[in-house]
């Protein structure tokens, strides 16, 4: 049994892998299949400071090796998850990531007050592709995702922030520097990428909200490249994410550069992807000697 | 509510683009009522959802599931022969409730008739079951002898082509003969959901009324909020979790 543990802006963490935001709620319904006390960590849905409904159905659609979603960020409001999730979280002792979305720079930094001093991290979602206001509107651009984490990261004098970064920009390196500079502690990368699919009898798309974000098994190499060019751009932790389905993508991930990663398209594929996922990863450092998987980190060479 | 690998014992064409799929499961899942579904893996890497299938029949560790060919998932579910393994998630949702309730009327519509089937089966002991059933054609026409468990059994198509012309809800509406129901349960095509509704309310029937819907899902246990449908209080509920079975009072179709 190799250790698993990890470190994170002085977090530990049991294991590295997190559960990604939108796909795994607050963990009380996947703790029906399995005691979820076993991972490293959840990223709740993400949360507003008021209570959102979210698009209309249909909000999910396949492509080959992939799916699209466009929930539009429901969820029962910050508060509400203070007051009754969190609690819950809290005795299964894994790290939680309190994942936020804001409609303007003042909700952000409204939002991460609630959270300050009551979660592991805050990951500011800044690149959500599903709604209208705000969301990706801040996650585009190096200036405004420099100016929402400066914001963010006033108002958590006591707890770490992660920025989650969008792969539908121009540079991700500049970005994640943006992030840095803003006053970071992690970056997690990729959200989802945005894309349309078409019911091609009825002419139109299959989602309600005619596009959605892309996720799944066929974004991993993608998400793998600007994990690799995020952790080499900055010096703060990455988190990776990105079509992790078995223990393999996350040596692949922790070797591109990421201190930990995250899971979400794959526990729609199986309930039980991250206890499984986990037991791989340890047989693969098994099988190979490794004792710790923190000397796997950032170990990738480029060829020639 | 457990993910486990079962064996496709048969997987049948019942009818036009219908198929049946009877799947071994290593364990028992417990209790399966009338009502709930499995998430069912298509067994292609290309397909990472599973498909939410309503149970039609249990029988000690065999679980039987209908579904029609809609797409390649369906088609490369189609191709499952027996033998192969599937993973599966089940029992999901919440099914029908029939507690204290003795006459029962069913009113189905296609592909819905197979959750109803499994209510039927449930309790054809000890209940009386009037189904009105709908079918677009004669070609569409599957799984008679498990309807014919209830008491009385109305088959009608939208073609006039087996049974009369017509559908599953005026059958129900028009059918004077019948002992008055102490509760409806109904499960079809969205259209034919919002006309029950509509018929309902217009009629002044006060019969509670449970319905069965189907939305794309995710998880198919509650976690990513994907299949919602509105209530009438104007929240969402999940269809996986707080559903599929909702009073029709209770949501907007």
């Amino acid at each position: 049994m190799a250790n698993l543990s990890v470190n994170i802006c002085g977090v530990a963490f049991k294991n590295p892998l997190i559960a990604a935001s939108g796909t795994f709620g607050f963990g009380r319904e996947y703790n029906e299949i399995y005691d979820i006390s076993q991972i490293g960590g959840i990223s709740t849905k993400g949360m507003t400071l008021q209570p959102r409904l979210g698009n209309p159905v249909p909000r999910i659609a396949e492509g080959s090796g992939v799916i699209l979603n466009a929930v539009g960020l429901q969820n029962p409001g910050v508060d509400h998850f203070i007051k009754y999730d969190l609690p819950f979280l809290k005795e299964k002792g894994i790290v939680i990531v309190a994942n936020v979305a804001g409609k303007s720079f003042d909700e952000y930094g409204e939002i991460c007050a609630k959270l300050n001093g009551l979660v592991d991290f805050v990951e500011l979602n800044i690149s959500c592709p599903n709604v209208k206001a705000g969301g990706m509107a801040f996650g585009i651009k190096p200036e405004s995702i420099e100016k929402v984490t400066r914001v963010a990261k006033s108002s958590l004098s006591k707890t770490p922030l992660m920025v989650k970064l969008s792969p539908n920009v121009e540079s991700i390196p500049v970005n994640a520097q943006a992030a840095e500079r803003g006053g970071a502690d992690c970056v997690s990368l990729i959200n989802t990428l945005t894309g349309m699919v078409i019911d091609i009898e009825r002419r139109r798309p299959l989602i309600a909200n005619n596009t959605g974000g892309v996720s799944g098994a066929g974004i991993k190499p993608i998400a793998v490249r600007m994990v690799y060019e995020a952790a080499h751009a900055v010096s703060i932790p990455v988190i990776g994410m990105g079509g992790i389905t078995c223990g393999k993508d996350v040596i692949e991930f922790m070797m591109a550069g990421a201190k930990a990663v995250q899971v979400g398209t794959a526990n729609f594929t199986n309930a039980n992807a991250m206890p499984e996922i986990i037991a791989q990863t340890n047989g693969w450092l098994d099988a190979h000697g490794i004792k710790d998987i923190n000397e796997i980190i950032d170990t990738v060479r480029l060829n020639g | 509510m457990k993910d486990l690998t079962t064996v496709v014992k048969s997987n049948v064409k019942i009818a036009e683009n219908i198929f049946m799929i009877t799947l071994t499961l290593p364990e028992s899942a417990g209790r399966i009522k009338g009502g709930q579904f499995v998430n069912l893996s298509t067994g292609d890497g290309a397909h990472l959802l599973r498909r939410p299938l309503g149970v039609m029949k249990v029988e000690g560790n065999d679980v039987s599931v209908c579904y029609q060919l809609k797409g390649e998932g369906t088609v490369k579910l189609s191709q499952a022969k027996a033998g192969d393994k599937l993973k599966i998630l089940l029992p999901l949702g919440n099914g029908f409730d029939l507690e204290g309730k003795k006459n029962i009327a069913v009113i189905g519509g296609g592909v819905g008739i197979f959750p109803l089937i499994a209510t039927i089966r449930e309790h054809c002991a000890d209940k009386k079951f009037y189904s009105y059933i709908g079918f677009r054609n004669k070609n569409a026409v599957c799984l008679t002898d498990e309807l014919e468990k209830s008491e009385k059994l109305t088959i009608v198509t939208d073609d006039g082509g087996f049974g009369a012309k017509g559908n599953a809800v005026e059958a129900y509406l028009n059918d004077c003969d019948k002992p008055e129901p102490d509760l409806i349960i109904a499960c079809g095509p969205p259209v034919m959901l919002k006309v029950l509704k509509q018929k309902l309310s217009e009629r002044g029937i006060k019969t509670p009324c449970y319905v069965s819907l189907e939305e794309r899902m995710g998880c198919g246990i509650g976690a990513c909020l994907v299949c919602v449908c509105k209530k009438t209080d104007g929240e969402n509920a999940r269809v996986c979790k707080d559903g599929p079975v909702f009073n029709i009072e209770e949501v907007e179709l």
